[in-house]
């Protein structure tokens, strides 16, 4: 039902959007209910011609039970949404699936920039590939994340992957991906870092697997220095 | 066909319609740019007198050409897309912000036109003699002997309305290739060989130093 709106391109999106729709089914099912019970009492009980409108002080049973019934009732609904929030959590941020390859993400005021591993898939050698704004990832591999911050809070959002993580300074955050599908999407800051943080959008380029292997052959820093070389 | 007293006032109406218009167009480019301005005096400071903690160099009275070539570099990527250029990627989405037609000429007009703030000097321990001596030998032919710039020379940067912290930290960011490196950037490639011919960071004081003596 959301993927009408935005695209589900990450493995666990689905499951993100699914508990999305639990929480707001259920929350918008009592909302509704008490905002027609609300009205309803409200009307009923107006001051009409030669009666004053009542006040009731909710110290009757039969009074308190319009409050203790739906309380039970939402307690339930709360067990759905605990079991359904903490099946997500475990299975997207306490696994970590092994690694295809990990990247490395650097937020700041305003850019996002990162370091692919580049052909060796190995951060921290000679061949690590630095850009910034575009993140670029090979589709249905599994990729790992390290988020920084240089300066303040920022919050590293893939609408398509339903992946917010935010970045915060002095720590490193590793999180995980597995792309579904092809194409460019967006990536988006989602915690307010300054002026600037609404236009802080960088894009994830996810590619075949020669296309990628293509822009990594291209953009290695070795390649680039020998194409550079007189 | 004789001039007749109609001819004349209406000829008069025209002029004075003319340049009514004129000015109101004018008037409206320098309201924008004063209202686009108030973005990046959040950074740059209501009299664009820079603020260094945040990075942002003084820029007030620099003039229009500089300051649009330099938007229009961050706004291409030109400038700010190197992984190391901290402030150069402040820079860049601010620059990005200026999305209409006109919006970069207007709000460079208005800077150009705002009163030279220079900064007091923050380096110490440049050697302002010995900077003269270097940058007689390598700024000079581009930059000029007062430091005014030269747009004809690739866009030669105007150094005299600078603040030290930012010409030495620019000096630097040309040296690692931080600025100056991408293709296209002619300028840059220029001044790339320039800036290596200066031998250490001592040099680069030096050579600031002398720049800050440089009278506006």
């Amino acid at each position: 039902m959301i993927d009408r709106y935005v695209e589900t391109l990450s493995t666990y999106a689905k499951d993100i959007d699914n508990l999305i729709l639990l929480i707001g089914v259920l929350v918008g099912f009592w909302f509704i209910l008490c905002e027609v019970i609300f009205f309803y009492f409200i009307i009923h009980f107006r001051a009409k011609d030669g009666k004053r409108a009542e006040y009731i002080s909710g110290e009757e049973k039969s009074h308190k039970r319009w409050i203790s019934a739906p309380h039970l009732l939402v307690l339930v609904c709360d067990v759905f949404i605990v079991v359904g929030a903490v099946k997500v959590w475990y299975e997207v941020k306490q696994q970590l699936p092994e690694p295809y390859e990990t990247v490395r993400i650097v937020g700041q005021q305003w850019a996002w920039s990162f370091v692919h591993p580049g052909a060796d898939h190995e951060l921290g050698t000679a061949d690590d590939i630095k850009t910034v704004d575009e993140l670029h990832v090979e589709v249905g591999k599994v990729y790992h994340f390290k988020l920084e911050a240089r300066d303040v809070i920022h919050s590293f959002s893939v609408p398509v992957f339903r992946l917010k993580q935010d970045a915060i300074p002095g720590r490193v955050i590793t999180g995980w991906f597995e792309p579904t599908g092809t194409g460019t999407y967006d990536i988006q800051c989602a915690e307010i870092c300054g002026i600037g943080h609404g236009v802080m959008v960088a894009r994830i380029v996810i590619e075949s697997p020669e296309r990628h292997a293509a822009w990594v052959a291209e953009q290695s820093p070795i390649t680039l220095a020998a194409a550079n070389r007189p | 066909m004789a001039l007749n007293r109609n001819h004349v006032a209406m000829f008069a109406l025209v002029a004075v319609s003319c340049f009514v218009v004129g000015c109101s167009a004018r008037a409206d480019e320098n309201e924008r740019g004063a209202d686009l301005y108030r973005l990046c005096a959040a950074c740059h400071g209501e009299s664009a007198a820079g603020y260094e903690a945040v990075g942002a160099p003084a820029i007030a009275g620099l003039p229009q050409w500089y300051l649009e070539a330099q938007l229009k570099q961050f706004r291409d990527g030109t400038r700010g897309t190197h992984f190391d250029d901290i402030m150069g990627m402040r820079m860049r989405p601010m620059a990005r912000m200026l999305m209409r037609d006109g919006d970069v000429e207007a709000v460079s007009a208005h800077v150009a036109a705002m009163p030279v703030a220079r900064p007091a000097p923050s380096l110490t321990g440049g050697d302002a003699d010995n900077g003269k001596a270097i940058y007689t030998a390598t700024c000079v032919a581009c930059h000029g002997a007062d430091g005014v710039g030269n747009q004809g020379m690739l866009g030669a940067a105007p150094l005299n309305h600078s603040s030290d912290w930012y010409l030495f930290r620019q000096v630097e960011n040309f040296r690692a290739g931080v600025r100056g490196a991408r293709a296209g950037d002619q300028g840059g490639a220029l001044m790339r060989p320039m800036v290596l011919q200066l031998a250490d960071e001592q040099a680069i004081k030096d050579v600031v130093a002398y720049i800050m003596t440089l009278a506006n």
